[in-house]
């Protein structure tokens, strides 16, 4: 314990030096900390975007986007074009497709509020894109009928509960059905959870397009050929537009991976200039306490009683360094997106796509969306925080070394001489 | 005659310094008893301290052995020696050599810190060392808020503190006033006669070697008279 209090009053004797030394490795760890910040924020709204196109391999949709012009007599949100039934079929006897499962998605008002349903067959929609995250009650079954699954905030926004039943409307005559709620599904990403899944069978019922679908979302029978099947789909069968999910995430994390490392590199750099500032700061406190360690041997302590008093020193400093610089770090991150209106902005556009499943959300929640990504935000994980804390305090300790080294190897009555 | 608690034999020690050798101790054959208060005398740079940086296990000698309390020092290795640093000899030095930046009390307690002796018997034991030293009222200052006379009374209380069974002092009054250095060896006198632990001073001083037990002379690195 007398380690510590001889380290701190040491470092407290020459507060100037130390507050410069320190703020050496602040640089660093600040640097560091909002670099690695920036690129948690980019990637988990990357896997954000990337969930939002489901979790099938492909999807398979008609090449023109949307049907109807700008939608029905409330002239808000347009559905996406049909497909045939057919396709279906076409595509499940491509080699390497696992499994499929056919969608209808349209435009329809809930209880007067106009979102995307999604038209699912249950059993295959959830093998191909391992289902919906169930907050409440259930998922639809193959039995199910005029049952429904509604997105948590639109659950809110309605004020609505499990067991009550809501009101469809299409926009065309005659078209209103009611549908009893049997669960609730939560994305984490508002602007999802603005939709709602009912059967295929009732959403071709409710909108009179038989035999009609809009997407057809495909699992591979292994990730690594989406690609090779994508080509196949799109050559195979006409007039279809073909998206690969998977592949944008791996595109993603591949460029991610190398921003990280790009920026990890710089924070080392800078990391790497401040520890040099430990090390001189450290042999200047050896040289300047020489007589200190001769006394100190003289007393009994041995090399590695001293070595420990140094080390204590340069650890604190670390310490102090990598605290100050993560406090730094996080307050700048969060100013960030302030700071530097969109210029991150260029190296996330990849995913700026529209939402291919659903023209409405893309339109109408999708530029919600679009500015989140633009405006990236720094992303403070506590995995950062300890990455970046035990930074310093390893630079710290590293730096210490050498000079903690030194202080051990004094021979006492040589050190005493020391005036 | 008591036990001896210092024996050295033969021993000798040589410094290099570049290409010139300097003999500063020359087959000195030193027997000290228990219980003494011995004064080591003698011109400067005639072997004084580096006799005593031997006897504490400071340095390691040229030739010769060095018997204290029947072990022999000098077949020691590194941290043996520290240990016996530690636990059997105490040391005070001209100049004090407090660390500036812990209190009296926090001086006094390192050699208990460095063995290990957990806090609150540390505090314990140092804060009656420095009552016994007549300080208790400065436990809590730093060194530069002491004068020399009570510096010194504080290293005496470190030296002390792990109840060696020497304790070497350099030239302990050679920074103090005439009154100072009359105090510290009175009390030096006072703790040898309570605990009965053998001192051995390297002293230029009358007040001091009136108040030796016995005196030994040093004189281009042989002992004169004995």
């Amino acid at each position: 314990m007398f380690v510590w209090s001889i380290a701190v009053r040491n470092l407290r004797r020459r507060r100037l030096r130390t507050a410069l030394t320190v703020s050496g490795i602040v640089v660093g760890i600040s640097m560091m900390f909002i670099l690695l910040s920036l690129v948690s924020g980019m990637e988990s709204q990357a896997r954000s975007m990337v969930r939002a196109l489901g979790g099938a391999d492909i999807i398979v949709s008609n090449s023109t986007s949307f049907r109807n012009g700008m939608g029905g007599p409330l002239g808000a949100l347009p559905s996406p074009s049909t497909l045939d039934e057919s396709i279906v079929d076409a595509i499940g006897g491509i080699q390497g497709v696992y499994a499929i499962s056919p969608q209808f998605s349209f435009s329809c008002s809930v209880n007067g509020r106009r979102i995307t349903v999604y038209g699912v067959e249950p059993k295959s929609y959830e093998i191909v894109t391992g289902g919906l995250n169930i907050a409440e009650g259930r998922f639809l079954t193959e039995n199910s009928n005029r049952e429904i699954v509604l997105g948590k905030a639109l659950m809110e926004f309605l004020n609505l509960t499990v067991g009550q039943t809501v009101s469809l409307n299409t926009g065309q005559e005659g078209r209103e059905q009611t549908f009893n709620i049997v669960g609730v599904f939560e994305t984490g990403m508002f602007f999802q959870e603005y939709a709602a899944y009912i059967t295929l069978a009732d959403a071709q019922n409710i909108t009179g397009e038989y035999g009609l679908i809009t997407q057809i979302l495909v699992k591979c029978e292994d990730p690594s050929i989406v690609s090779d099947v994508a080509s196949a789909i799109s050559s195979t069968v006409p007039g279809v537009r073909v998206t690969t999910p998977t592949a944008v995430l791996q595109q993603a994390n591949q460029m991610l991976n190398t921003l990280t490392m790009f920026f990890a590199t710089i924070g080392l750099v800078a990391l790497f200039a401040g520890s040099f500032g430990v090390v001189n700061t450290m042999m200047m406190s050896v040289t300047e306490r020489t007589r200190e360690i001769g006394i100190l041997k003289a007393i009994g302590a041995k090399s590695y009683d001293i070595m420990k008093i140094f080390l204590a020193e340069s650890l604190l400093i670390g310490l102090i360094g990598g605290g100050a610089g993560v406090a730094a770090g996080s307050i700048l991150a969060y100013l960030f997106p302030t700071l530097t209106s969109g210029i991150f902005a260029i190296g996330i556009s990849p995913f700026g796509m529209r939402n291919p499943f659903s023209g409405a959300a893309g339109r109408g929640w999708g530029s919600r969306a679009t500015s989140a990504i633009i405006f990236t935000t720094p992303a403070i994980t506590p995995i950062n925080i300890i990455v970046c804390f035990s930074l310093g305090a390893f630079v710290g300790i590293l730096a210490g070394l050498y000079p903690a080294w030194r202080a051990s190897r004094m021979r006492p009555v040589e050190a005493l001489r020391h005036v | 005659m008591s036990r001896l608690i210092v024996r050295t034999i033969d021993l000798s020690k040589v410094y290099r310094r570049g290409k010139v050798s300097v003999l500063a101790l020359r087959n000195v054959n030193l027997q000290i008893a228990a219980g003494e208060i011995a004064g080591i005398m003698g011109p400067s740079g005639s072997g004084k301290t580096t006799l005593l940086n031997l006897i504490g296990g400071l340095d390691k000698p040229t030739n010769g052995r060095i018997f204290v309390d029947g072990v022999d020092i000098t077949a020691l290795g590194e941290r043996e020696l520290a240990d016996y640093r530690l636990k059997k000899v105490g040391f005070v030095f001209q100049f004090y050599n407090l660390i500036p930046t812990l209190t009296a009390l926090e001086n006094v307690e390192i050699p208990l810190a460095l063995a290990g002796v957990p806090k609150n018997e540390r505090r314990e034991r140092a804060l009656n060392l420095l009552k016994m030293v007549g300080l208790e009222d400065r436990a809590e200052h730093k060194p530069d808020e002491l004068s020399g006379g009570e510096q010194q009374r504080v290293a005496i209380a470190r030296a002390l503190i792990n109840n060696p069974s020497i304790v070497l002092a350099d030239e302990p009054t050679g920074d103090l006033d005439s009154k100072s250095a009359l105090a510290l060896m009175n009390l030096i006198k006072d703790l040898n006669r309570r605990n009965g632990q053998t001192f051995i001073i390297v002293t230029h001083d009358p007040i001091v070697a009136e108040r030796c037990t016995k005196i030994y002379t040093i004189r281009d690195g042989q002992i004169e008279s004995a």
